[in-house]
């Protein structure tokens, strides 16, 4: 059978790729596209290293053949990163060591931007829920959940001064 | 290997799809289906993905609840008329894994996944199919036993809402979230003059599938909805199950922990 042309809004610009049956979303975002912060993980969904956000919603971008996201919107974390800089949710990582190898840290970065687009103030039980199917196997995770709660606040603080 | 990734927006147009091709398979949420392609050699040769098929959506008529086979697990835990189901969503997998996973591609999880199974086991629903002779209907128990042929589709399903009181809903898992049950339990138990009328009650992590025991439904009727007597039926669970080991417990363990498990969620101790 032959390939397809599958047509995605990938942070904010129009993309056109051909896949062969079957090829994973995560295959065009590294492969073809050379998106390469969205790691390949385990393949199964279980990890979250690969998570991405797809029409507004958190998603595995492994377990998705990109025929059936033709015409998404699909954010990586190249999407929520500032040319020669970095966003709120990253700038908190680091500042709070919550990156150490650094592997699942677009996943969890995807899923919190999700969770805050959502719910701007979320609480650490909110954070704990939203990134309880994302892996890391360095930081123990509570890093993780301060620094998703020092950038919903840098954020909503940002939102305020603009709003002013 | 994959040849064909078809998104249909007809439902005849998949379901000849679906009759058609050699190793065909459904994908909707696609978290069961694309990491057995992800990881093993599984001769499938055609995928008929379901979303464009118009089969998400809740509607619900009094009690009468349907829901679209590709109403993903979120959809399904933000309806505020299905806020009493709202636990047993929620105790499934994590939010990215709900985003995509579909209602009906649950009755298809192997156990000890499959917990909204295990509700619309209890909840004794019907499920809506589409093949190529046409529609027919089934019970969700029949689905979960023997599934449903190769050329069909699963398009929805339907189930009376219980009321509050009734309802009963316990999974234990070695962690609170993202985890496999170890046992699950779903019950319907009604209540009338103090005693017993009728019970359903489902049990995930008790055997191959999610499954019903007959034996402690029957041995509740009629009695007290308390400690003493849900201990007495609970203690005629072995009939029914075929407790498992995997990596989350033994069969071992599950075996003496059921009865336990089935007290905890109806009598709460």
């Amino acid at each position: 059978m032959a390939s397809r042309i599958v047509t995605l809004l990938v942070n904010g610009t129009p993309q056109e790729v051909i896949v062969r049956p079957g090829t994973t979303l995560v295959s065009v975002l590294r492969d073809q596209l050379e998106l390469t912060g969205t790691k390949r993980g385990c393949a199964d969904g279980s990890c979250g290293a690969c998570s991405v956000v797809v029409d507004g919603k958190a998603v595995r971008s492994c377990l998705i053949p990109a025929e059936t996201v033709d015409e998404a919107e699909v954010t990586t974390v190249e999407g929520i990163t500032p040319v020669g800089g970095l966003g709120p949710l990253q700038e908190a990582l680091v500042e709070g060591f919550a990156t150490q190898c650094g592997f699942c840290n677009s996943g969890m970065l995807m899923v919190a931007t999700a969770l805050i687009a959502e719910n701007p103030d979320p609480s650490d039980a909110d954070i704990m829920r939203a990134i309880s199917g994302n892996v890391c196997r360095c930081t123990g995770y509570h890093p993780i959940i301060r620094a998703i709660r020092d950038a919903a606040a840098k954020m909503r603080g940002a939102q305020q001064i603009a709003a002013e | 290997m994959l040849d064909r990734v078809d998104v249909p927006s007809d439902l005849n147009a998949a379901l000849e799809t679906l009759a058609g091709c050699r190793a065909g398979a459904i994908l909707s949420g696609g978290t069961l289906l694309m990491p057995e392609i992800n990881t093993r050699a599984t001769g499938l040769t055609t995928l008929v993905s379901l979303k464009k098929l118009d089969l998400a959506g809740i509607s619900v008529s009094g009690t009468r609840v349907t829901i679209g086979a590709t109403t993903t697990l979120d959809a399904f835990g933000r309806d505020e008329r299905l806020a009493l189901l709202k636990p047993v969503v929620e105790s499934i997998a994590s939010p990215p894994v709900r985003n995509m996973a579909s209602v009906a591609g649950n009755l298809f999880a192997a156990q000890p996944y499959g917990d909204l199974a295990v509700a619309l086991l209890a909840l004794d629903a019907e499920v809506e199919i589409a093949g190529p002779k046409g529609k027919r209907q089934a019970p969700v128990s029949e689905i979960v036993k023997k599934g449903v042929a190769a050329d069909e589709i699963v398009t929805a399903l339907t189930f009376d809402l219980p009321d509050g009181g009734s309802w009963f809903y316990a999974k234990t898992m070695r962690r609170n979230t993202n985890s496999a049950a170890i046992v699950c339990v779903a019950a319907r138990v009604q209540v009338e003059g103090g005693v017993v009328k009728s019970a359903s009650i489902a049990l995930g992590g008790a055997g191959p599938r999610p499954l019903r025991v007959p034996s402690v439904e029957a041995a509740l009727v009629g009695k007290p909805l308390d400690a003493e007597s849900v201990t007495a039926a609970a203690a005629k669970f072995e009939a029914d199950c075929e407790p498992f080991t995997d990596a989350y417990a033994s069969a071992w363990y599950r075996t003496r922990v059921i009865p336990v498990h089935i007290r905890r969620a109806l009598v709460g101790a």
